[in-house]
Formats: structure tokens, sequence, C-alpha cells
């Protein structure tokens, strides 16, 4: 068989499209996994809530365990930049109101993630 | 008509057989249970995120590099040993028949019943819990030493003698000549060995001491007593396990059918 025929061969040409694939997704995992995770918190009228404490838990298989907590700024921003976890929960706190328990499911660990969607408050807070 | 009516029921048999496959990736890609009554046909809300979950809660690299190491021993065994003893068992010498009928009546013992003695010269050898001992009792396989017998034997005498007659040695024969006019029974071989090795659950299961050195059928049963309702991420483990053996099934195929039917016809 000649170099010509393997190169053009499926038994080259499919675990080098493999492994081309893997080299890229590995690439990008690289340059996106920082940890850095970000939202916002709104009230129910959907006004930012400045210092509102947004906790950070980690799944496991059965567990559910807390890693870390940040609070808002002003414009109800917050941010985590030391995600380690590809299945986490956020969840809000405000003086006694608690937001709903959001989860976020990552492609990968510590993929940096800004969340569309923010923690709204009930309308006690 | 009689030509469209056979295809249309091979069609339906094949979906029949299909149908399991397709629920398991199916469940793979969305929440829902295996079991869910009423059955959703096309899945409901499909993600992936499943087969992320896989990939980091029980160490799947590791399980995956081990099992992709103890399939390259063992596809790589099969490939020199076997195709040197179906090269021997074409040339004559005193005993041929009998080897050839005490291997035969071999493939009637089932491996469970000789688990024990493989297990004591693994430990003999001082194999136990390594990856050679892992691909140990599958480097040379029966049924394919007699892959590698009838196409060698398809091999026309006279190729043979032309060879000895220019000077090459046996091993040279079977190097220079036999092997590579016997593409579709290395084709065969290196299928046959990868998936036998790829789904072994258990040798490994007896052999195997520390979690490092499971392969991905051991983490399959591990990840079974972790995951009992979340049927979404273990039918995803399923199918991340049935994959490589499927890939390397379809690049071989037709090779692999050729090597399945090499010296049925000859003469």
């Amino acid at each position: 068989m000649t170099w010509g025929r393997i190169l053009i061969s499926r038994f080259f040409i499919v675990p080098i499209v493999l492994l081309v694939a893997i080299a890229g997704w590995n690439v990008y995992v690289e340059l996106h996994a920082h940890g850095l995770l970000q939202g916002r918190v709104v009230d129910a009228a959907g006004h930012p809530v400045p210092n509102a404490t947004v906790i950070l838990s980690v799944h496991d298989f059965v567990t559910q365990v807390e890693k870390a907590r940040t609070r808002t700024d002003r414009a109800g921003r917050f941010r985590f930049d030391d995600n380690n976890s590809h299945l986490i929960q956020l969840e809000a706190q405000s003086g006694t109101a608690s937001s709903p328990r959001v989860t976020v499911r990552l492609w990968f660990r510590g993929q940096d993630r800004t969340i569309a969607e923010p923690l709204r408050l009930p309308p006690s807070a | 008509m009689r030509h469209k009516l056979r295809h249309a029921a091979l069609v339906a048999i094949s979906v029949i057989m299909l149908a399991p496959f397709y629920w398991v990736l199916k469940t793979a890609v969305t929440s829902e249970n295996i079991y869910e009554y009423p059955p959703h046909l096309l899945p409901v809300r499909p993600q992936l995120f499943n087969f992320v979950d896989v990939w980091y809660l029980i160490p799947f690299p590791r399980y995956l590099f081990n099992s992709v190491i103890v399939s390259l021993i063992a596809v790589a065994g099969n490939l020199v040993l076997n195709a040197m003893a179906g090269y021997a068992l074409t040339l004559p010498f005193i005993g041929r028949r009998s080897v050839i009928i005490l291997l035969l009546s071999c493939t009637l013992i089932p491996f469970q019943a000789t688990i024990i003695p493989a297990y004591l010269i693994t430990a003999h050898f001082g194999l136990l819990d390594s990856y050679l001992g892992l691909a140990l009792p599958l480097l040379s396989t029966i049924v394919c030493i007699f892959i590698f017998k009838a196409s060698f034997d398809a091999v026309p005498r006279s190729l043979i003698d032309a060879a000895r007659i220019d000077g090459l040695g046996e091993l040279r024969i079977l190097l220079r000549v036999m092997l590579p006019l016997s593409t579709p029974a290395i084709a065969t071989n290196v299928v046959l060995s990868f998936i036998w090795s790829w789904n072994n659950f258990l040798w490994p299961l007896i052999i195997t001491r520390s979690p490092d050195m499971q392969t991905l059928p051991l983490g399959l049963a591990r990840f079974l007593s972790y995951m009992e309702d979340t049927t979404g991420a273990l039918y995803a483990f399923v199918v991340m396990v049935l994959a490589p053996g499927l890939l390397v099934f379809l690049m071989a195929q037709s090779a692999f059918m050729r090597g399945l039917t090499t010296g049925a016809t000859k003469g």
C-alpha cells in the first residue's frame, strides 16, 4: 500500500479528524476556563438589588455543597472568579428573602459564563 | 415486486433490531426515565449535559485510557500471535490434525471454567493489576487463529513455493506474502479482538485491585451503583462505552465481512 493510499484511507482520516477535533476542543476549553461566573440579582419589579448575598453551591452525585459566597454591587451584579465545577446552583438572599435556586450546567469545569436570566427575589425583599 | 417485499421486510427487521439502540440514545440526550409512561418516541428537550456529567462525576478519562491501552495490547497480541499460529497450521507437520482438533475442542470450554487457572498463571507472572495482565487472556483467540488459517489456505501454494525458491524464510513469507494478501483477515482480527477486549467485564473485575486500573465496563458497573435514578447520565455512559467499538466496526465493516467469509468458497 502506497503512502498516498494510506493518507486517503478512512483508517487514517477518521483518527486524524478525531484528534483535530479533540485538540480544538481542548484549546477552546483552555481559553475559556477561568472559573468566571457573573450575573445579576433583581427584585420582583425587575430593579437591581444591591448588597444581596449570592451563594454558589456545587452538585455531586447526591450532595450539594456550598462553595462560595459573594455580594452584589450597586447595579445588582455579582461575580465569582474561582468556580471549578460544571454543575452548580445559585441562590440570592437579601434580608429574609431568597430567590429560587437556579441550576447552571456548564460544558466544562470552570467555564466562563454570564448568566442571562437574573436571579429574581420574591416581592417581600 | 418480490425484491421490493424482501427489501421492506429487511428494513422492518432492521428497525426492530435498532430500536433498543435508539431508545438508549434517546434516553442519553434527555432527562427522561427509560420506563417513563407514556413513552415519547422523540426526545423531549434534548441536551448533551448528561455526557458532561459522566465525564466529570466519575474518573471517565482514566477508565477510557485503561480500556484503550488494554484493547491496543489485545489487538497487537492477536495480530502477531494469531497470524503466526494460523500460518503454522497451514504448514505440514506431524500431529497437525491433532493440534487443530485440540484447538477446536478448546472452543467448547467456556472462559468461566478456565478463569481460576488463568488467574493463577497471571498471578505467577506477577501481572495482576497490570495492563498486560488485563489483556493476557485475549492475546490470542482460537476463532481468530482459524480466520487467519482460512485466509492463508486461500493463498495459492505456488506463490509460497516461489517465495521459498527466492530464499525467503517462513517468517518473511508470513510478513511479505501472506499478510499483505490477507487484509480482510487482519481487519476481522482487529475488530473482533478490539470488541471482545473493550467489552470484557469478568476478567478485569477479577484481576484489578486498584480503582485506577479499572476499565470502562467496570466503571459502568460502578456508575450503576451511584446513579439509580438519573437514567439520562447512565445511558450517556452506555453510549460513550459503545461508541469506540461501533466506530472501529464501521471503519472495518467491509473488510470484516470479507474476512469472515474467506475460505468459504475455496477451490
